[in-house]
C-alpha cells in the first residue's frame, strides 16, 4: 500500500509542473514606426540629475526607459553620448552627512567625492555619433537652432559632431528617424527662476521667440513624416527647489524678537511713511527678511519681510541663515527670492508656453503630454506600485538632489507618461515600465 | 496509533497555503471529506465531524475513533501586471501542509467526547524580493492550529447536539520591501512576526429524520488572533535608521472569520451516498489589518490597510461509492468564490473564485482501519484585480495540487 501511496504522490507531483497559463499582453507599434527614436530636450531628457549629468543619470533617463519599451515594438538601437563615469563634471550632489556652521551635523546633499575627471567627462565623443538622445542641459527654446552651439554649451559641445558648427536640429537631423520626443521649453522659464529672477544673469523667453523656435524644431521634427510626441513644461513653484525652504523660516524666541522689532524700529517708522507693512517679530515662526530694491522699499533701506506667496531658492545658502542673521538681521538677497512679479512672470510665460506648445501638438496632429497637471498631483503625492511619490525635497522620492531634476524612479514614472500618450494617440500598445524596478535616491 | 502520533508531530509548524480556498480559510479537514467536495456537515464517517459538525458525534458508530491526515499543498498564483504590461510574476510558494487529528469516544449511549486539532487557517505564499509588488508584500506565513475538546449529547435516534470550545493559536510571519533606497540600491526590508491566541465555539446539529437522510448545521463562530508586541525588524540605510528604527513591537488583529454551514445526505442505496453543503462565511469582518507600532516617527506611521472583504457562500456537491467492505470512492465539486474585494486586492492573499474537483478513495486492509486518500484540484479562475491605496494589480490566476493522506482507526 505503501508504495502505492508513493506511485499516487509522485503523479501528483509531475502534475504540479502545470502551470496556470495567461494570454500574455502582446505589444503593437500601432500606427507609429519606432524605428529610429530621437529624443530632443534639456537636462531632463540628458538625465541630468543630482546637479550633474553621470553615466548613470543618463542610463535612467526617460528616453533611455522609452527606448528600452519601444524595442518591444519594433525599435533600434538607441545611441546615449555618455559620459565617461559617475562623477559629471563636478557638481554632482550625494547625500550625506556635514556639520554647519552651528556644529550641528545633519543628512542632505553634500559634493560627491572623488574629484571628477572632467578632462575625459568633457572629451568630444561627437565620432561616435549620431545620438539618439539629443537632451542638452541648459537648452532653451531658440538654442536648437544656432550652428556652434557646442561653442556656448560645453554639455553640447562634449558630443557635438561639431561644436564650431553644429546645432542641436541638424546633428539631430543625422539619426533619420521615425518618432521623436520634444521636451522643452522648461529653461526658458526655469533658469530666470533658480537664479532668483531679475536679478539673476537669465531672463525668460519672449513668447515671439518661443513660437518661433518651437515652430522651426517641430518642423524639422515632422519632415519625412516621422510621428512624435511633445510634452509640456511644469510649474515652477511645484518643484522642491522652491518649495523646501519656508518663507516662515525664521523661529525666534521671545527674548530675539524684542531684540528683532527694537533693532526694526527705525525701519518701522520708515514703512509707516511710506504706506507698506512694518516688521514685526513674534516668538515661533516669522517671515524672513528678504531684500525689496523696488519701489517704495527702495526708499526705506531695501528690504521687507517676505510675503506667503513668495518662493526662496534651494540655493540659498544654509549656513547664513543659521549664522550670518540672513532672513532676521540681513535681508535674504534678491537673488535667492522669487518675488510676487517675478512668480507671475515665470507663470504667465509657463501658461503662454503651454498654450502653444499644445497647439502645435493638435495642429500637427501629435501626441501631448500634459507634465504640467502631472507635476501638480504629485505636490500632494502619488502611488506606484506601492511607492508613494511626492514633489517633496529627498524624502518624496521622486526628485533628485538638485531639487528641480527627477531620480531614476521619476524618470521612469515620466517615461510612463509619454508611453500612455503616445498609445492614445496612435493606437499602440507600448508596455509600461515597473516604477518599483527603479531606485529612488540613495541613503547612507 | 503510532503511526498517527508521528505524522501528527511531524507536521506541526510546517505552513499551510490558502490561497486556493476563500481568504486564508483552509478547509481540509478529513481526506473522506476532501475526496467528496468537502461536503462535511451532515456527514457522520467517523471522528472528522468533530470539525464538520459536533453534533455528528452523536451519530458516529463506532465507539472510539480516531483519524489523522495531511495533505500537501502545491501551489502557484501567476500575476500579469496591469496593461500595457509585459510584466509576469509567478510564487514560488512553499509546500503547505495542513493536517488534522481527530478522536471520539462515546462514554455511553447518548454522550459523546472528543479532541480534535486541525489547522483551518493559514497563508504561506512566497513573492520573492523582486519581483513588481516587493513594497506589498514579499512573502507571508500564516497559520493557525485549533484545539477543540467537544462534547456531542443525542438527543434522540433523530436529533444530536454537540459543542467544541476552541483554542487558537497560531504565528504569522510576513516580509516586504520598503521603499528607500542604500548603497547599491539595495531596498530597506521589513520583517514582522508574532504569536497569537484565542478562543472561539463550534456548534453544531446533526438530524436523522429518516435512516437515510441526515440534515447538518453547524456554526464555528469568528475569532480574533490578537498580535501583542509581535516583533518588527527594519533594515533600511544607517542615515534612517531613526525613521525606521531596527526594533519594534506591533499590535495587529487577523480575524478568523465565522462560518454557518448548512448540508444534507442522503443514503441512495447500499452503495452510494449523495450529499451537499452550502458555507456561508462570514468575511465582512476583515474589514482591514491595522499595524500599530509602538514607536512611531514621522516616517513610520501606523497602517490602515483596508480589506473590505464581503461575505460568501460556499457550494458543495459530492458522493460516495462503497464497491466492496475494502474500496470506497468518492468524488465531489465546489464553488468557492473570493471574498476579497476588487479595489483592495492584495497580492498577500490573492484569494479568487475557486472551483475545486476533488477524488479520492478508501482501503482498509483490516476492519478497524481505514487508509484515506484524496486528491483536490482548485482552478482559481482569472481575475482583474487592483490594490489602489498602493496603485498596484493585474491579472491573478492560479491552480493548485492538494494530495491528501490519511488514516482512520475505528474500535
Amino acid at each position: 500500500m505503501k508504495i502505492k501511496i508513493v506511485l499516487y504522490l509522485s503523479a501528483i507531483a509531475l502534475l504540479t509542473t502545470c502551470k496556470p497559463d495567461m494570454k500574455e499582453f502582446t505589444p503593437s507599434a500601432g500606427q507609429a514606426d519606432f524605428s529610429k527614436y530621437i529624443s530632443i530636450g534639456n537636462s531632463l531628457t540628458a538625465g541630468y540629475a543630482d546637479g550633474d549629468v553621470y553615466k548613470s543619470g543618463q542610463q535612467y533617463s526617460y528616453p533611455n526607459i522609452l527606448a528600452g519599451q519601444m524595442k518591444l515594438v519594433g525599435g533600434g538601437n538607441f545611441n546615449i553620448p555618455y559620459m565617461f563615469d559617475e562623477n559629471g563634471l563636478g557638481r554632482k550632489l550625494i547625500l550625506g552627512y556635514s556639520t554647519d556652521c552651528l556644529g550641528v551635523t545633519g543628512l542632505g546633499p553634500i559634493p560627491a567625492g572623488p574629484g571628477p575627471n572632467i578632462a575625459q567627462n568633457m572629451q568630444n565623443i561627437g565620432a561616435q555619433g549620431p545620438y539618439n538622445n539629443m537632451g542638452v542641459p541648459g537648452l532653451k527654446s531658440f538654442h536648437l537652432g544656432i550652428p556652434g552651439y557646442g561653442t556656448m554649451n560645453p554639455y553640447f559641445g562634449r558630443f557635438a559632431k561639431n561644436p564650431a558648427t553644429s546645432s542641436v536640429l541638424g546633428d539631430a537631423a543625422l539619426i533619420g528617424h521615425t518618432f521623436f520626443t520634444f521636451f522643452v521649453g522648461n529653461n526658458d522659464v526655469l533658469l530666470y527662476a533658480v537664479n532668483g529672477g531679475n536679478e539673476g544673469p537669465e531672463s525668460i523667453t519672449q513668447m515671439p521667440v518661443f513660437q518661433g523656435s518651437i515652430d522651426a524644431a517641430i518642423g524639422a521634427m515632422i519632415a519625412n513624416n516621422a510621428k512624435g510626441v511633445i510634452a509640456n513644461i511644469p510649474d515652477i513653484s511645484d518643484i522642491p527647489y522652491f518649495k523646501t525652504v519656508p518663507t516662515m523660516g525664521l523661529v525666534l524666541t521671545e527674548a530675539q524678537a524684542t531684540q528683532l522689532n527694537a533693532g526694526y524700529a527705525a525701519y518701522n517708522a520708515g514703512a509707516q511713511q511710506v504706506n507698506v507693512p512694518q516688521i514685526v517679530f513674534h516668538a515661533g515662526p516669522n517671515a524672513f527678511v528678504i531684500q525689496d530694491t523696488h519701489s517704495p522699499y527702495s526708499l526705506i533701506g531695501g528690504l521687507r519681510q517676505i510675503k506667503a506667496n513668495e518662493l526662496i531658492c534651494l540655493s540659498v545658502p544654509q549656513d547664513s541663515l543659521k549664522c550670518k542673521y540672513w532672513g532676521s538681521q540681513k535681508p535674504i538677497p534678491a537673488k535667492y527670492i522669487m518675488d510676487e512679479s517675478e512668480i507671475t512672470a515665470v507663470k504667465s510665460a509657463t501658461t503662454n508656453f503651454n498654450a502653444y506648445l499644445k497647439s502645435v501638438a493638435a495642429e500637427n496632429n501629435l501626441a501631448f503630454v500634459d507634465f504640467n497637471t502631472y507635476f501638480k498631483s504629485f505636490v500632494s503625492g502619488l502611488t506606484f506600485d506601492g511607492i508613494k511619490l511626492s514633489a517633496t525635497f529627498v524624502t518624496g522620492g521622486l526628485f533628485s538632489l538638485d531639487g528641480v531634476h527627477p531620480n531614476p524612479r521619476g524618470q521612469a514614472v515620466m517615461a510612463n507618461y509619454f508611453i500612455d500618450a503616445i498609445n492614445g494617440k496612435y493606437g499602440s500598445s507600448i508596455p509600461k515600465v515597473n516604477i518599483s524596478d527603479y531606485p529612488g535616491i540613495t541613503f547612507p | 496509533m503510532k503511526k498517527m502520533t508521528f505524522l501528527f508531530f511531524l507536521f506541526v509548524g510546517f505552513g499551510l497555503n490558502s490561497s486556493f480556498a476563500g481568504g486564508y480559510q483552509v478547509t481540509l479537514h478529513g481526506q473522506k471529506q476532501t475526496g467528496m467536495g468537502l461536503v462535511g456537515t451532515s456527514i457522520t464517517f467517523d471522528a472528522g465531524c468533530l470539525f464538520f459538525n459536533p453534533g455528528g458525534l452523536g451519530f458516529v458508530k463506532d465507539k472510539i475513533s480516531v483519524s489523522a491526515g495531511v495533505s500537501f499543498i502545491k501551489s502557484m498564483v501567476k500575476f500579469q501586471k496591469q496593461e500595457p504590461s509585459v510584466y509576469e510574476a509567478e510564487t514560488d510558494n512553499p509546500m503547505g501542509t495542513p493536517f488534522y487529528f481527530y478522536a471520539a469516544g462515546k462514554i455511553n449511549d447518548k454522550l459523546s467526547v472528543g479532541l480534535a486539532v486541525n489547522t483551518p487557517y493559514g497563508n504561506s505564499l512566497k513573492w520573492g524580493n523582486d519581483w513588481a509588488g516587493k513594497f506589498l508584500i514579499e512573502d507571508i506565513k500564516l497559520k493557525a492550529i485549533f484545539v477543540q475538546p467537544t462534547v456531542s449529547y443525542k438527543i434522540n435516534n433523530m436529533l444530536s447536539f454537540g459543542a467544541g470550545l476552541v483554542y487558537a493559536f497560531g504565528d504569522v510571519n510576513i516580509n516586504k520591501a520598503i521603499p528607500v533606497s542604500g548603497a547599491g540600491n539595495t531596498d530597506g526590508q521589513v520583517n514582522i512576526s508574532g504569536k497569537a491566541s484565542s478562543f472561539g465555539y463550534n456548534l453544531g446539529l446533526l438530524c436523522k429524520p429518516t435512516e437515510k437522510l441526515q440534515i447538518g448545521i453547524d456554526y464555528r463562530s469568528k475569532i480574533d488572533m490578537n498580535v501583542k508586541d509581535g516583533d518588527v525588524t527594519m533594515t533600511v540605510p544607517s542615515s534612517l535608521s531613526t525613521n525606521f528604527p531596527a526594533t519594534n513591537s506591533v499590535d495587529a488583529t487577523l480575524p478568523l472569520p465565522a462560518n454557518l454551514d448548512f448540508g444534507a445526505s442522503y443514503q441512495l442505496n447500499d452503495k452510494v451516498l449523495v450529499g451537499f453543503s452550502v458555507n456561508y462565511v462570514l468575511w465582512s469582518i476583515y474589514d482591514s489589518l491595522i499595524f500599530d507600532f509602538k514607536n512611531n516617527t514621522s516616517a513610520l506611521t501606523d497602517s490602515h490597510n483596508p480589506r473590505e472583504y464581503k461575505n460568501t457562500i460556499i457550494y458543495r456537491i459530492g458522493g460516495q461509492y462503497e464497491a466492496n467492505e475494502k474500496f470506497a470512492f468518492r468524488a465531489g465539486a465546489y464553488y468557492d468564490p473570493t471574498p476579497t474585494n476588487k479595489d483592495y486586492f492584495n497580492p498577500e492573499t490573492p484569494s479568487l473564485n475557486n472551483i475545486g474537483l476533488t477524488c479520492g478513495f478508501s482501503y482498509k486492509p483490516v476492519k478497524k482501519l481505514s487508509v484515506d486518500v484524496s486528491f483536490l484540484y482548485v482552478i482559481g479562475n482569472e481575475r482583474e484585480a487592483y490594490y489602489t491605496p498602493d496603485n498596484f494589480g493585474g491579472k491573478f490566476k492560479s491552480r493548485f495540487y492538494i494530495p491528501g493522506f490519511g488514516l482512520t482507526y475505528s474500535l
